[in-house]
């Protein structure tokens, strides 16, 4: 029944995207709202709660980082409803863009709401395959040359995870049979796996395929060039929604192998997100604008996730990533509209918005830009002290606490770099370049308030215990 | 008879990398598609397990017939050149494949002593999957891309058949229904970048 629900409004969205009615784009963006029901809904049934058998279960994780999605999928909609006038988009491109959406979205479902490790990929496949198709909707040469670019690169991601899960698969058939692909059924046995070495050996792999798709080294700048060819929206899409599905696939998977055998998954993402920390802060150093400087900062924020994941700080580790869902989409929103017909630069970007829209809009965006390098009181700032302090705690029990410590410092040398490079172009946007009178439409304000108040709620004392609850 | 075929899957793929016209290129991985899913009819048979005959069987109509004949199709709806020029020259290849078979066996000789059946069809899906990626290497065109990217289909569908004796039914169905949107986005895709 509740699956019928989660589906339903990617159902009707695919099937008003055919139809040839009036006002056919505010039907989209009304019937998009609904995804926050059954989201809710989820929350007032006892969990682990199965919607599918064993296929499709809803546990507090899971639930979790589908509200999220759910919150970045509605503000991405309303934003929707008015990128005709930032860009030249057809009222073609636009139906498109909303049938992908839907399939997208359905599957996403299937992905998150996932208790099967081969479901969990269709899934992310279903998603990956429909988002090349929402980066054609800009149609441009660039725009041509990146979707193919996703698809060729994107298919190598997920079929590198579809061989570890084959792996993984493999290993656990022995002891629990066709059961192997529960995450589950291997979370209980994980001490059981014979193979240790076969399990290894597919968690690596299908972490590396993850950590293509969410742009970690060496592949950086394919992202980048990625949310720079695509319309705003859907750069918001990637960063917000995607990502969630992948990173919640990489949780899954290490919550297992940290069972098998906790140093080498710690040692093996450690090395590997830091190494991409230190390559992207350098990169965000040296970015131009603003969409490549955001996509680069995603790739900073989910290699710290993966950080604190790893080191044990499971409340840190989704605290960031809560706060990152909502302020990425939030910037790439309100930064799409700062580049309106790709106008304005980084100089001056704040200056010339009027009325109370107008101020409104000045104050979200920089609220929104000061929270995402961790300045109190926004969500990051908790994450990070708690994700550090869980880092410093399993130094302690692991006794190479001095060796922790150094790549503490080393990892806040590289979010300085990140942190000064973001206080530059802030004072750049409000300070310097000529004044010229800007435009915001309401859906676009309504957007960014509803990200705003989402970010406020997460840091409300309910919000930490429910996240604090979660194991 | 299963070594048989398991030679001609790694045949066919080697094959492909000297091939420089489009429909050739086709004709292999078709054939490609052919030897994996006799392998996987055959293994069922003797596995007696029904739903590898079905998923088989299944990747016979898909893979060997439909998949190659659409993309022949949309090759020549959008006059797609049928000429191939490898970004990398043929002739490296002859070093090339040896040494990624080797290192693959190399790679995989750890895994294999894990395994409890079917070793060596591991460490060949193992190498089909490099040798896949660098028949997308090899080329510039998107079309021959798209043929690297369906082989690479083809190595996991092999690993999942010998590795594992088989994947659940419900996961190869999803498996190929994702392949065959594959198909329905690539045409899209080039519709759009012709009209």
């Amino acid at each position: 029944m509740i699956l019928a629900f989660l589906l339903l409004p990617s159902v009707v969205i695919f099937i008003v995207s055919f139809l040839n009615i009036t006002k056919q784009k505010t039907v989209l963006s009304v019937v998009s709202l609904l995804v926050l029901i059954p989201a809710i809904w989820l929350f007032f049934l006892p969990r682990p709660y199965p919607i599918l058998g064993p296929y499709l279960v809803a546990d507090d994780l899971n639930t979790y980082i589908f509200l999220v999605s759910s919150i970045v999928a509605i503000g991405v909609t309303l934003a929707m409803a008015t990128l005709d006038k930032h860009v030249s988009i057809s009222l073609k491109a636009y139906a498109r863009f909303y049938r992908f959406f839907a399939l997208f979205w359905m599957g996403l479902i299937v992905s998150i709401m996932s208790n099967n490790m081969g479901l969990y990929w269709i899934g992310l496949e279903t998603a990956t395959l429909s988002t090349v198709y929402m980066i054609k909707t800009n149609q441009t040469s660039f725009a041509r040359r990146e979707s193919w670019n996703y698809m060729i690169v994107g298919a190598i991601a997920i079929s590198l995870i579809l061989f570890g899960i084959i792996l993984i698969y493999s290993s656990a058939k022995p002891i629990l049979g066709e059961e192997a692909m529960n995450f589950t059924k291997l979370l209980q046995n994980a001490k059981n796996i014979s193979s240790i070495f076969l399990f290894e050996t597919g968690f690596a792999i299908v972490s590396l395929g993850m950590f293509i798709k969410m742009g970690f080294f060496p592949m950086n700048l394919w992202l980048a060039n990625i949310e720079r060819s695509s319309f705003y929206p859907i750069a918001a899409l990637f960063s917000g929604i995607l990502e969630s599905a992948v990173i919640l696939g990489f949780f899954r998977f290490s919550h297992i192998a940290k069972i098998v055998n906790f140093s080498h998954v710690f040692v093996f993402v450690f090395v590997y997100a830091l190494l991409t920390i230190f390559i992207v802060s350098f990169l965000i150093f040296r970015a131009k604008d603003f969409i490549r400087l955001f996509s680069l900062s995603g790739i900073e924020h989910m290699a710290l996730i993966t950080i604190f994941w790893v080191s044990g700080g499971i409340f840190a580790a989704l605290l960031h990533f809560g706060a990152h869902a909502f302020l990425k989409p939030a910037l790439f929103l309100s930064t799409g509209v700062l580049e309106s017909q790709g106008q304005y630069k980084i100089a001056g970007a704040l200056r010339g918005y009027r009325g109370i829209k107008g101020k409104l809009f000045y104050f979200l965006t920089s609220l929104f830009l000061l929270a995402i390098i961790s300045l109190p009181p926004s969500p990051m700032f908790f994450s990070e002290l708690f994700g550090f302090s869980s880092m410093i705690k399993i130094a302690k029990e692991s006794h190479h606490l001095f060796l922790m410590i150094g790549s503490i410092i080393l990892l806040l040398f590289l979010l300085l770099i990140i942190f000064y490079k973001f206080v530059e172009i802030y004072q750049s946007m409000k300070y310097e370049g000529e004044v010229v009178e800007k435009r915001v439409y309401t859906p676009e304000v309504y957007a960014l308030l509803l990200f705003a108040i989402a970010l406020v709620v997460l840091i409300t004392p309910m919000s930490f215990a429910f996240i604090g609850a979660i194991s | 008879m299963e070594n048989l075929l398991i030679g001609l899957f790694l045949a066919t793929l080697i094959t492909a990398f000297f091939t420089t016209r489009l429909y050739r290129l086709i004709l292999w991985y078709s054939l490609n598609s052919l030897t994996l899913a006799l392998l996987a009819i055959f293994m069922g048979m003797n596995l007696h397990d029904h739903t590898m005959i079905t998923s088989g069987a299944l990747t016979l109509v898909l893979k060997a017939i439909a998949i190659p004949y659409i993309l022949k199709q949309i090759s020549q709806r959008f006059n797609l050149p049928r000429q191939l020029e490898p970004s990398i020259k043929v002739y490296y290849f002859i070093i090339l494949i040896p040494a990624i078979l080797v290192f693959t066996f190399y790679l995989a000789n750890p895994i294999l002593s894990m395994a409890t059946s079917n070793t060596n069809y591991v460490a060949i899906s193992i190498s089909a999957l490099f040798l896949s990626l660098l028949l997308i290497i090899e080329h510039k065109d998107i079309a021959p891309q798209i043929i690297g990217f369906l082989t690479i289909e083809n190595s996991l569908f092999l690993l999942g058949t010998t590795a594992t004796e088989g994947m659940p039914m419900m996961i190869e169905l999803g498996i190929f229904v994702d392949l065959m949107m594959a198909i329905v986005i690539i045409n899209l895709l080039f519709k759009t970048e012709h009209t």
